[in-house]
C-alpha cells in the first residue's frame, strides 16, 4: 500500500510539472504563430496597440481551444499507462 | 581534454545501456523443466538484484523465493526467479507471482515430449553472483522456431525519440522567447548606460572647465 501511495504521489508532482512545462511551450508556439500572423499581414505596423490587441485576443481564444484542453491528457495518461501495464501483465 | 570528454560519455551511454539492457523486457524461448522455492538471504550487496516487495518488512534478512527451471532449445538450462515487483522498480507492475508459478508447472514438459513456451522477463542471470532474471509471463508455442516481436521495446525507443524531439524543441523555443530576447535588453541597457556615463562625463567636464576656465577642448 505504502508502494502505491509513493508511485501515485512521484506521478502526480511529475504530471503536473510535464502539463506545466507543455502549457508554457504550447502558449509560447501560439503567441509567436499569432505574432508572425500580424506582422504578415501589416507589414508596416509592427509596434503598435492594435498588435498588442490582436495577440491578446488570439491568447484568450487559445485558452478555450480544444488543443489547450487536450494537454490535460498528459496528466491522465501515465496513470492510464499504469492502469494497462497492471492488465496486460496480470490479466492478459 | 576532448579524450576525457569522450570517455566520460562513452561511460555514460555503457551505463545506460546496461540499465536498459537489464530493465527492458526480453524473451526466451524455452522448455519448463521444474520449479521451486528456497530461502535466500537477503543481506549483502547483490540485494538490489531481487525484489522488494511491499508486503515485506525491511528489517528482514532472508525470505522465500520461487524459481522456474527451463531449458532452451539449444539444451544450456535458464532459471528465473519468479517474484512480485509489486508498484516499484521496475515498473511491471506484477502482482501474479504465484498464477505464474502455476502457468509454469502446467507447462512443465520431458525432453521426449517437449512443449514450448515463451518467457518474457527482465534482469540478467549470473552464476558467479547467484542473479536471476525474473519471469514476467509465460505463453505456450508450437515450435521453438517462433518469431517473437518485441512491440514493448519498439514502442519505448520510439517514444523515447520522440521525447527527446520535443525536450530538444522547447529549449529551442525558450532560447528563442526567453534568452535571447532577455540578453538583447541586457545589452541596449548596458550600451544606454554606456551611453549616459560618456554624455555625464562630457557634462561634468564642462561644468569644471567653465568654472576654472582652463584645459578649453
Amino acid at each position: 500500500m505504502l508502494g502505491f501511495l509513493r508511485l501515485m504521489l512521484f506521478w502526480s508532482v511529475a504530471s503536473a510539472a510535464i502539463y506545466w512545462l507543455l502549457l508554457i511551450y504550447s502558449r509560447s508556439l501560439r503567441r509567436e504563430a499569432l505574432e508572425k500572423e500580424w506582422d504578415a499581414a501589416h507589414p508596416l505596423e509592427t509596434d503598435s496597440a492594435a498588435r498588442e490587441a490582436f495577440i491578446a485576443e488570439g491568447m484568450a481564444a487559445y485558452e478555450h481551444s480544444l488543443k489547450r484542453k487536450l494537454l490535460i491528457g498528459v496528466v491522465v495518461l501515465p496513470f492510464l499507462a499504469i492502469a494497462l501495464l497492471l492488465y496486460l501483465v496480470n490479466y492478459a | 581534454m576532448r579524450k576525457v570528454k569522450l570517455t566520460f560519455l562513452a561511460l555514460i551511454a555503457v551505463i545506460l545501456g546496461l540499465f536498459l539492457h537489464y530493465t527492458l523486457p526480453q524473451h526466451d524461448v524455452v522448455r519448463v523443466v521444474g520449479t521451486y522455492q528456497e530461502r535466500q538471504d537477503l543481506n549483502d550487496w547483490t540485494r538490489f538484484f531481487w525484489s522488494s516487495p511491499d508486503t515485506q518488512s525491511g528489517t528482514l534478512t532472508s525470505r522465500d523465493v520461487q524459481f522456474i527451471q527451463t531449458v532452451k532449445p539449444n539444451g544450456k538450462p535458464m532459471v528465473y526467479r519468479n517474484e512480485d515487483t509489486g508498484w516499484g522498480w521496475p515498473p511491471y507492475f506484477k502482482f501474479d507471482t504465484a498464477s505464474l508459478q502455476t502457468e509454469s508447472d502446467d507447462l512443465k514438459s520431458t525432453r521426449e515430449a517437449p512443449k514450448w513456451a515463451v518467457v518474457t522477463h527482465y534482469g540478467w542471470r549470473n552464476e558467479l553472483i547467484s542473479i536471476f532474471p525474473n519471469a514476467v509471463s509465460i505463453r505456450p508455442v508450437d515450435s521453438p522456431d517462433v518469431t517473437i516481436i518485441p512491440w514493448f521495446n519498439l514502442f519505448f525507443f520510439v517514444a523515447i525519440a520522440a521525447l527527446a524531439f520535443l525536450i530538444w524543441r522547447m529549449l529551442a523555443q525558450f532560447r528563442e522567447r526567453m534568452i535571447d530576447p532577455a540578453m538583447d535588453r541586457m545589452n541596449n541597457a548596458l550600451d544606454d548606460l554606456d551611453a549616459r556615463a560618456d554624455a555625464a562625463g562630457d557634462k561634468a567636464r564642462g561644468f569644471w572647465g567653465r568654472l576654472f576656465g582652463r584645459g578649453k577642448r
